[in-house]
């Protein structure tokens, strides 16, 4: 039993910390650009998941304001998750040719894009 | 080997109806009856206004073959009214003079040298042909050659219809040992030239007035040469159809070409008409057994010479001949045949006549319907009840027309009601089948009226049964006393039956029965139809939606909040025109995606978005490129 007990506190302990391990890593080992980046991706999320849990609530009607919406906050994480690749100085050798700038221009346009979409669906 | 052979038969066999029905002559559709006449007559009849009024009354007549009212003023009026100077009036004077007896006038040199003159080839056809005419009428000499030259020379530069009409009728003026050949000719090229409306009508474009004036034409220069007209019969008989077809005149000239084809049509050398018609209904009876038949030309004349026949009379269903080869007899105007000698059955007969005795009749053969009436009778008429289950004998009850059956019949649901009878010619006794025998049954409380046919069996004797349970749907159910009529009917019969035969009284099982019996009003309004609108879909509250639009922006609080935490700033912020020029631009594309949303279409937002976007990338571009050097640095 105190093995069970011990072994579910120990497990407990090491997910615990495992969690606090990746946070003091994260807090010191990433650069504050990819920090500002990743709020930004995280904002997105919650909005994205706020607008799913909302039309569970109270019916898809209308269907095209709710998906336009939707794949708004789908585009624009993908799109922000693409910048933090490209911009990520640990995947430099991967990233020859571009560089922070133009991965940004090119983050810039895709969403141009992507809400000229979103804004024509939205109704 | 069955498929070609019935169908080679059947190409046959069109083939051989499509060559009879052209054999078939036309049969005239329109003629002169005496009001007609009458008409024509009183058109022409009028006061006259000039020399060519008078010319056209007088002549006009004279070809219907009536004398002007008052000839001897007549007479006066022409000589005062004639312009001795002009060619046309000398025309009009010189044929009414002719026309008219007693009427004496004298031709002056100076009158006689303009006509000669008026002679040539220079002058128009109408011209020529009032020169030659008056000259001829006035009696005076004439050079037929030098006329016939100069007409022959004109017809050649005039191709219209009206003037080689015109050079018709100067042909017929001129001495027979001129070759009038060519001119004669050229009826058979007017002839062509006439347009064929449905095969019925045949006329010129220029209207009924040329050619009933061409028809008048053609004959007085075939009488007049001894040549037969180049006309067919059944042209002939089209080109009468078209011009007695108009009943009413609008000027003199129109009735007088009419009253000239007529005149011609009834008196020429060649072609007579004839009009063969019932006189009144084509039909014979017991009590009026005679057909008859009234033969005319086309002015209504009866042609009392004639010897008319009955080639054969068939019956119209059985194709039975039933007479043939009997002549019809005079009766004052009218040819007769009793019919009914020999005995024919009710119905429709055809009957082909011919009429005979002139070499010149056309159209001298037509087919006639003829009907045979009779009465019917009826006979043997049995009602009865007749029992479902087969054990009781039917009670029958035997009727005479047309007294009504004393009491009343029941029909329920256990026992039938039945009617039987027969129908016989009263003349010959031989049995009839109509086209009408229905038993009808009126209910007397509700209105309601339910019509059955009786058919007849093999023994052509009629039969009718009503059985409740069968019929209760024609009769919505509906017990009560019915009065029972029977109606007769045909289009051979005389007399038409309507008989109120007997009452019966009918009773429908009570679970059947209608609360109110109804009557079938179609003609009242019906229920409204109510329009359902599309139902607007379920929305969420108000409030809900607001408080998840306020919701929706506290992960923006959040981001703002972890950016300053993190220690997100803009103090590399450098002011140089590109840098404010890109994040104008931004913005500004920010913008247009909102009026996007409220306003704009996307065309109009990919225009400005390829202005601002152009402009952003290019600032874009500058600002990113010093941020690059300066990172390199």
């Amino acid at each position: 039993m105190s093995g069970a007990a011990g072994s579910g506190a120990g497990a407990a302990g090491s997910v615990g910390s495992v969690v606090r391990r990746f946070l003091v890593e994260y807090g010191s080992g990433t650069p504050s650009r990819l920090k500002v980046l990743d709020a930004y991706l995280l904002y997105v999320l919650l909005t994205g998941a706020l607008q799913f849990g909302y039309c569970l609530g109270v019916g898809t009607f209308p269907f095209n304001s709710f998906l336009s919406g939707f794949i708004s906050a789908v585009g624009s994480f993908i799109l922000g998750v693409c910048l933090r690749i490209q911009i990520n100085p640990q995947n430099k050798g991967e990233f020859q040719g571009i560089s922070p700038e133009r991965a940004f221009a090119d983050f810039l346009f895709a969403n141009t894009i992507l809400h000229l979409v979103v804004i024509n669906f939205v109704g | 080997m069955a498929a070609p052979g019935p169908r080679l038969r059947l190409a046959a066999a069109i083939s051989l109806l499509l060559l009879l029905a052209g054999a078939q002559a036309l049969a005239p559709s329109h003629r002169l009856t005496s009001r007609d006449l009458a008409r024509l007559r009183a058109a022409l009849e009028r006061p006259f206004a000039d020399v060519q009024a008078a010319y056209y009354s007088i002549v006009g007549l004279d070809s219907l073959g009536v004398r002007v009212a008052d000839e001897k003023a007549a007479c006066n009026f022409v000589k005062s009214h004639v312009d001795s100077s002009s060619v046309d009036s000398l025309f009009y004077a010189a044929q009414s003079i002719r026309v008219l007896s007693g009427c004496e006038v004298t031709i002056s040199n100076e009158t006689r040298e303009l006509l000669l003159a008026a002679v040539s080839e220079d002058s128009s056809i109408t011209q020529i042909f009032h020169a030659v005419g008056a000259l001829s009428s006035f009696g005076l000499p004439l050079a037929s050659q030098e006329a016939l030259s100069a007409l022959t020379a004109r017809l050649s530069k005039e191709e219209n219809v009206l003037a080689t009409i015109q050079a018709l009728e100067t042909a017929s003026y001129l001495s027979q040992q001129a070759d009038l050949s060519g001119i004669v000719e050229e009826i058979e090229d007017l002839v062509a030239r006439l347009d064929d409306l449905g095969g019925v009508y045949l006329q010129f474009e220029e209207g009924i007035e040329t050619t009933a004036l061409f028809v008048a034409a053609a004959y007085k220069l075939s009488d007049h040469v001894g040549t037969e007209p180049a006309m067919k019969e059944d042209q002939i008989i089209q080109l009468m159809n078209a011009i007695f077809s108009k009943k009413n005149f609008e000027t003199l000239s129109e009735a007088f070409s009419v009253a000239c084809a007529a005149g011609s049509l009834s008196r020429n050398h060649y072609h007579l008409p004839v009009i063969i018609v019932p006189d009144g209904p084509a039909a014979v009876s017991h009590h009026q057994p005679v057909l008859r038949l009234q033969v005319t030309d086309v002015m209504s004349q009866p042609l009392t010479q004639a010897s008319v026949k009955l080639d054969y009379a068939k019956s119209a269903s059985s194709k039975a001949t039933v007479l043939q080869q009997t002549p019809f007899t005079l009766s004052g105007d009218v040819f007769e045949l009793n019919f009914m000698n020999v005995k024919p059955a009710s119905g429709y007969y055809d009957f082909s006549i011919s009429v005979d005795g002139d070499k010149r009749f056309i159209a001298n053969k037509v087919e006639l319907k003829v009907k045979v009436s009779t009465e019917v009778g009826i006979t043997n008429v049995d009602l009865s009840t007749v029992d479902k289950d087969q054990s009781i004998a039917p009670k029958t009850t035997r009727v005479a027309y047309p007294a009504k059956a004393k009491g009343s019949f029941t029909a329920d649901s256990h026992q039938n009601f039945a009617l039987s009878f027969q129908l016989i010619d009263v003349n010959s006794g031989a049995e009839l089948i109509p086209h009408q025998t229905f038993v009808r049954l009126h209910n007397q409380k509700t209105g309601q009226e339910v019509v059955f046919v009786a058919e007849p069996d093999s023994k052509n004797v009629y039969k009718f049964e009503l059985d409740t349970s069968e019929r209760k749907t024609e009769f919505d159910s509906a017990s009560g006393t019915y009065t029972l009529y029977l109606i007769i009917g045909d289009a051979t019969l005389e007399n038409p039956i309507l008989w109120n035969v007997a009452d019966v009284v009918i009773k429908f099982p009570e679970e059947d029965a209608p609360s109110t019996v109804q009557s079938k009003n179609l003609f009242v309004p019906k229920p409204e139809i109510q329009h359902l609108f599309r139902e607007p879909e379920k929305r969420p509250p108000t409030v809900v939606s607001n408080t998840f639009t306020a919701l929706i922006l506290s992960p923006l609080l959040l981001l703002l909040i972890l950016w300053i935490k993190i220690g997100a700033n803009i103090s590399n912020f450098s002011f140089a025109p590109s840098t404010i020029v890109f994040h104008l631009g931004h913005a500004a594309m920010l913008g247009l995606m909102y009026v996007y949303w409220t306003q704009l279409n996307m065309f109009q937002t990919l225009k400005y978005l390829a202005i601002l976007g152009g402009v952003t990338f290019l600032a874009g571009n500058r600002m990113l490129a010093q941020k690059a050097v300066k990172r390199t640095h």
